[in-house]
């Protein structure tokens, strides 16, 4: 990743908090995921298409011993589907495990908490709901993914409002 | 309340004790000389006294000790355990728990004062002993001894502390001590329990006796744990057979990994098995409180206590047994006086039986009441709107009993007064059903009723078909298979009939509704005909609703783990489990019975019997009716199973000849051979081809029939009653347009046991 050297953009306000990040990059956007949330990356994995399920999900992934349902990134945000293997995020939601499909997992970064701002208003209505701000790095911006509103149990019932 | 380790064993131990005890109370009742069911009793109520002193639970140990002194009495003979002695130590034995119950949840005793059982306890013991305090104790007695024979009170109503009580405490506690005195005495004389206070824990010790030895209390959250990384390793095992399959030097290690691994299996199943008993033992309890309230006489015989289940299991079956047996008592079982008008018994008996069967463990609840009044039940689902009068004349009394089943059916009184059985019946089926079992209902007028249930011995790991549709697995359970038929293309044209866009498959000239799952699972896809694929229709029995699941494939049966999913994918309402394969594959668990409802094979039970009906006129005798089927010259034939008596397979020169009669030799004893289907005619270049004949009963002799083929057992009638009383298609369909289905006498199409008498005298004519 290209501006992964460009990260840190502190300002020197001791107020100022830094998170670790787990970057994701989906198409031209850049996301990252706050690694407390993250369990495990599981590289390279193939789910199980489910049959009859909502479109966001990415199927199904054997994770130590349970069957993890994943969400595909790609559907909620409306891109086309990818073929090949892809990288798992296993997240940590109020509902319990669940598993973020993505294209491939980029490096852990570290931002500061002086850098984030909230969603832009001109952000579109489904994206404002999946988003939680974003972090204004060197180069470009971090957009931040709240595992709780990628819950699965989240997005169908969003999806049925 | 978080509770230290003292206190939390302390519970346990105490409410095994007391479990014993209530065991021990209504054994006493029967055999009330028995000294060491008496000494049982003590020894329970002793070591929570004694513990209790200890850990500064005083007004337990107050409960506890008058309780004692009770027990010390009848212990030493000068009481004898009469009905108020047991209902009172009944009573106190609530007492008690309520108390424990406090200290769980609460951690404390709880306010509360105990006088009045206190002083039902001294009162019991008035008659014999203790003239000190005679005023005092007339007093207690005068008050308390009727609410003891009041059995219709609930013994907890004595515990919270009525407001009268209060002038009754202070004299009732007085008493107590001055009792304890001579009690005690005799008690320290007692070989093992009454030593000095510091040797408590050793006696507590003693006296859980010898079981405590081998047996050791493990966390059911440690057994679940275990249970799961068994599973786990069922599905490594999975894979590493499937991975070594190919090398002769993994074989041997993969084939012990396989043994041992399911010996681990087996072994943690074990631990979490607990005896049946564990809930049988309530029962005494309740059957004796509830036929005393009620009025009745009832023995209870309990069978096969060590049958072992599940501890979740057991613990899901508790309330369905309770509901059983109290529906038993109140509609099953009559009154005495009814009884022996009657000329029964002046006693009832009722009877709790588990045995294991395979992979289920039976229970049931059998009573020899007045049964269920069929009549009732017809008028009361016509009246209800369950049934339509036309079809309730034709239900037979089976199906009839299945309604109590029907949630509308079992509300309010008037059932009770009605069917005499049925009060919540759904309750006790949803929650077998929810444990993946099974319950029936047979009941005979005047002769009584028999419940029972059919509960799996575990659920985490079932056996599965695995089948394949859209190029993916999907995981069958067994238990809802009944058969596989395989359909090849160039046969699915003719097989598979088309009812305006419904699929029905004839089996065994039934029809059968069939649901393709690629369709089902994709909808509007581009799914190859059935005439350009292999279709393999597993028959499916979901509840009752017969219906057969084509598939593109089938891989082998395997145990899988039942994983859950999550509760996004549970609401598409068709899986319910994932599990991981062999081949390491994820496989989806289909849900028989979500499926069925889905494809809208979703016969309700009036439609389902207003469907057999129809095609039966006589559902009793058909019931009984299976047959083999049989072909002979392109022609199907049905042989009644009953008289089959097996099927031999032989080369044709087997069969010889005494005049023009075929018979054969078989054993050293001659059978005629009947061959109207003309299957033994010589077939030039196939002189030696194989034939079979059907040897079959008739009479007091045996005949043999000469057939081509033995297609199937084919049921007339209710083959699948499965407690529902729900089937598909009639017999009409069966004896009008697939086969004759003639019996042995019969006629066409092979009326070959009509000449039998003939031919078995001439043939024994030719024989001498």
């Amino acid at each position: 990743m290209s501006d992964a050297g460009t990260t840190l953009n502190r300002k020197g306000n001791a107020s100022a908090t830094l998170v670790e990040m787990c970057s994701v990059r989906l198409a031209q956007t850049l996301f990252g995921v706050p690694i407390t949330h993250i369990l495990e990356i599981v590289g390279a994995a193939r789910p199980q298409p489910v049959p009859l399920a909502p479109a966001f999900v990415g199927g199904l992934v054997h994770y130590r011993g349970d069957v993890l349902t994943t969400v595909s990134l790609r559907q909620v945000l409306g891109l086309p589907p990818r073929d090949g293997p892809q990288d798992i995020l296993v997240l940590e939601s109020s509902g319990g495990c669940f598993g973020l499909l993505v294209d491939s997992v980029g490096e852990v970064l570290t931002v500061s908490s002086d850098d984030y701002e909230p969603n832009p208003s001109i952000l579109d209505e489904r994206r404002r709901a999946l988003f939680a701000g974003a972090y204004k790095l060197k180069e470009s911006l971090l957009v931040k993914l709240d595992p709780e509103r990628l819950d699965p149990q989240q997005l169908s019932a969003a999806q049925a409002a | 309340m978080a509770l230290d380790e003292l206190t939390r064993e302390f519970l346990i131990e105490s409410q095994e004790g007391l479990d014993r005890m209530e065991r021990c109370l209504t054994d006493l009742e029967e055999r009330p000389k028995d000294a060491g069911l008496i000494g049982d009793i003590f020894r329970s109520v002793h070591t929570i006294k004694g513990t209790t002193g200890f850990l500064g639970f005083k007004r337990l140990e107050k409960l506890a000790h008058a309780g004692e002194n009770l027990l010390g009495q009848l212990r030493e003979g000068k009481l004898v355990a009469d009905g108020p002695a047991i209902t009172g130590l009944l009573k106190l034995l609530d007492g008690l728990r309520s108390i424990l119950k406090a200290i769980e949840v609460e951690g404390s005793e709880g306010e509360g004062e105990d006088a009045e059982l206190i002083g039902l306890m001294e009162a019991l013991q008035a008659p014999a002993k203790v003239q000190v305090k005679q005023a005092v104790r007339v007093r207690a007695g005068t008050r308390h001894v009727p609410a003891s024979s009041d059995e219709s009170r609930p013994a907890k109503a004595a515990l919270p502390a009525p407001p009268t009580s209060s002038s009754s405490i202070a004299p009732a506690q007085e008493p107590i001590e001055s009792v304890s005195q001579p009690v005690s005495a005799p008690a320290a004389q007692a070989p093992v329990e009454a030593e000095a206070d510091a040797a408590k824990p050793r006696t507590q010790a003693t006296a859980v006796g010898t079981a405590a030895e081998s047996t050791l209390r493990v966390d059911v959250t440690v057994l679940n744990r275990m249970m799961n990384l068994v599973g786990e390793l069922v599905l490594t095992r999975n894979q590493v057979l499937q991975a070594t399959a190919a090398d002769p030097n993994m074989t041997l290690l993969s084939r012990r990994l396989d043994m041992v691994t399911a010996d681990l299996r087996e072994t943690v199943m074990k631990a979490r098995m607990q005896p049946v008993s564990n809930v049988f033992s309530k029962m005494p309890r309740i059957v004796r409180d509830l036929s005393q309230s009620l009025g009745r006489r009832v023995r209870l015989q309990l069978e096969g206590q060590d049958t072992e289940l599940d501890k979740s299991l057991l613990e899901a079956i508790k309330d369905p047994l309770t509901h059983a047996v109290r529906n038993s008592l109140d509609h099953g079982i009559e009154l005495p006086e009814t009884r022996q008008e009657a000329g029964k018994d002046p006693e009832g008996v009722l009877k709790l039986r588990a045995s294991q069967e395979g992979s289920h463990v039976v229970i049931e609840v059998s009573d020899d009441g007045a049964g269920i009044a069929v009549e009732k039940i017809r008028q009361k689902a016509i009246e209800r709107g369950l049934i339509t009068p036309q079809r309730a004349a034709h239900l037979a009394e089976r199906e009839l009993l299945q309604l109590i089943f029907v949630p509308g059916f079992s509300t309010a009184a008037a059932v009770t007064n009605v069917s005499g059985r049925g009060v919540g019946m759904d309750v006790v089926r949803t929650n077998v059903e929810k444990i993946g079992g099974k319950v029936e209902i047979d009941s005979r007028t005047g002769k009584g009723t028999t419940l029972r249930m059919r509960i799996p011995l575990t659920l985490a790991i079932i056996p599965a078909l695995i089948v394949r549709s859209l190029s993916q697995s999907f995981a069958l359970p067994q238990g809802a298979l009944s058969e596989l038929v395989h359909v090849p293309p160039e046969q699915a044209a003719a097989a598979i009939e088309w009812m305006e866009g419904a699929p029905l498959y004839r089996l065994r000239g039934k029809l059968l509704p069939l649901v393709f799952l690629d369709r089902l699972l994709m909808p509007g896809g581009d799914h190859k005909p059935s005439t350009e694929r292999e279709n393999f229709i597993a028959v499916l029995d979901a509840d009752g609703r017969r219906f057969g699941l084509v598939v593109d494939g089938l891989a082998d049966p395997e145990e899988i783990v039942v994983k859950p999913l999550s509760a996004v994918l549970k609401d598409i309402g068709l899986y319910s489990g994932a599990t991981v394969l062999g081949n390491a594959d994820l496989a989806l668990i289909l849900d028989p019975g979500l499926i069925a409802a889905r494809a809208g094979v979703t016969m309700s039970a009036g439609e389902e019997q207003a469907h057999a009906v129809e095609g039966e006129t006589d559902a009793e005798a058909a019931k009984k009716l299976e047959y083999l089927l049989v072909e002979a010259a392109g022609r199907q034939a049905a042989v009644p199973l009953a008289d089959v008596l097996r099927i031999e397979q032989l080369p044709l020169s087997r069969i010889e000849y005494i005049g023009y009669r075929p018979v054969l030799n078989f054993e050293g004893q001659l059978l005629p051979v009947e061959d109207s289907g003309g299957v033994l005619a010589p077939i030039e270049d196939k002189s030696d081809r194989q034939i079979i004949v059907v040897v079959c009963r008739e009479g007091n002799r045996h005949v043999g029939i000469a057939v081509s083929h033995v297609l199937d057992v084919a049921a007339g009638g209710d083959l699948f009653e499965a407690g529902t009383s729900q089937r598909t298609g009639g017999v009409t369909l069966l004896k009008d347009r697939v086969t004759g289905v003639v019996d042995l006498g019969g006629v066409a199409p092979l009326p070959m046991v009509q000449n039998a008498p003939g031919a078995w005298s001439e043939l024994a004519e030719a024989v001498r």
